[in-house]
């Protein structure tokens, strides 16, 4: 598929200014058309053809994520996104601060261009899915004014924060409730966690972003990330056509199911969850 | 309103909420657009923004850290928030 580019403006501040820098770079390295942020917002038909046939790599410098939110507007494809202000934290550099980029901010801008050339040539590796499992036929339904949450009766627990695990052996596969999709609404982007990363419980296992929201996925069990459900990267909605089948999100080595057990609530005890959250979101 | 557990353990005994660094903080209130739990709340003055109700705060959520522009909010580590509440259910089951 066709690529093109979406950045922060780069006006507003430092990190910004390196989205806009890295959006150049990447740009003279690729061919990839630059999408301009704010001709995008003022004339979006200049762009209508480009964003029906291309995927985007998303650059956004802050939190606030202007070009993600511009993406989700217009509904582009989103093939890869890059959080410049996280990337440094995560990396330990400190740009300058100033809307022209130092030193420091040029070293993240490389390091970030190597990173998102790799990420693009390379297929990701996905890890070997090793199970197959059957999507699960009999649910328990909270029913909510017009809404209805399934939760699978037998196989899988959740906790609190609306995830799921469904043990077999020491493996297990994770993922996100029926609640908890419906809630967040249409899903635009899935932010896999990394392949191999040791994971203890309630840490974090990627995220997922909507229309309307942004979930952090938060681990059910503690464990050994073995495989990631790559469907997801074309395909998002996935999540909510079929949260507890097609639409998981990973595959686990469980370091010690017994004792994260003690955390987890069976199907019937997290209905008792979804009903009051429910009743909390209505008022 | 809110949740008055989280695993069995009262609400306000889990010192999980978001705190801002007014250092960093600017203002834009995009934290307190996104939370749906009312954990922010404006007020006149230096400090327009304040986490007013702690406690209305979903236990391991750190979405808003993740819209906010400087980077001005922070959490607890989740592995000792984790600890103490497997401490203290503990000493719900035996109390
Ligand atoms: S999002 Fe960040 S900068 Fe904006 S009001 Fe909240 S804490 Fe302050
Ligand atoms: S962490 Fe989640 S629940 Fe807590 S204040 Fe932020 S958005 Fe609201």
């Amino acid at each position: 598929m066709k690529r093109a580019i979406l950045s922060c403006s780069g006006m507003d501040k430092q990190m910004g200014s390196l989205a806009r820098e890295l959006a150049i770079r990447l740009n003279e390295k690729t061919g990839d058309e630059v999408v301009c942020p704010t001709l995008l917002a003022s004339l979006p038909a200049r762009y209508e053809e480009l964003l029906k046939a291309a995927s985007l790599v998303v650059i956004d410098g802050c939190g606030t994520r202007c070009a993600s939110k511009l993406a989700n507007k217009y509904n582009a494809k989103v093939e890869k996104k890059i959080l410049v202000s996280e990337a440094a934290r995560e990396l330990g550099i400190d740009p300058e601060s100033g809307l022209t980029p130092g030193p420091n901010g040029l070293k993240l801008v490389e390091q970030l261009l190597r990173d998102v050339e790799r990420d693009l040539s390379e297929e990701t590796t996905p890890g070997n899915s090793v199970m197959e499992l059957a999507p699960p036929e009999d649910f328990l339904i909270v029913t909510h004014d017009k809404y209805q949450f399934k939760i699978p009766k037998e196989g899988f627990l959740f906790n609190e924060n609306d995830s799921w695990v469904r043990p077999v052996g020491d493996k297990a596969r994770v993922g996100v409730s029926d609640y908890v999709q419906q809630k967040l609404t249409d899903i635009t982007y899935f932010e896999p966690p990394a392949l191999n990363a040791n994971v203890e419980q309630f840490g974090e296992l990627g995220t997922i972003e909507s229309t309307k929201s942004l979930l952090e996925i938060v681990a059910p069990v503690a464990g050994k990330v073995t495989a990631m459900n790559m469907e997801l990267t074309d395909n998002p909605g996935l999540i909510n056509e079929d949260p507890y089948g097609s639409g998981w999100i990973a595959e686990m080595e469980m370091s010690d199911l017994a004792s994260d057990t003690e955390l987890l609530l069976d199907g019937e005890a997290y209905a008792e969850v979804v009903k009051r959250k429910a009743a909390e979101d209505a008022g | 309103m809110s949740e008055t557990t989280f695993m069995g353990v009262p609400r306000e005994k889990i010192p999980w909420y978001p705190t801002i660094d007014y250092d960093k903080c600017n203002f834009c209130m995009e934290c307190d657009a996104f939370c749906p739990h009312q954990v922010y709340e404006h007020r006149e003055g230096d400090r327009k923004l304040v986490v007013a109700n702690p406690n209305n705060c979903v236990v391991f959520c750190r979405a808003c850290g993740k819209t906010c522009g400087p980077d001005a909010i922070s959490f607890p580590v989740k592995s000792e928030i984790l600890t103490l509440i497997k401490n203290l259910r503990t000493e719900e089951l035996v109390g």
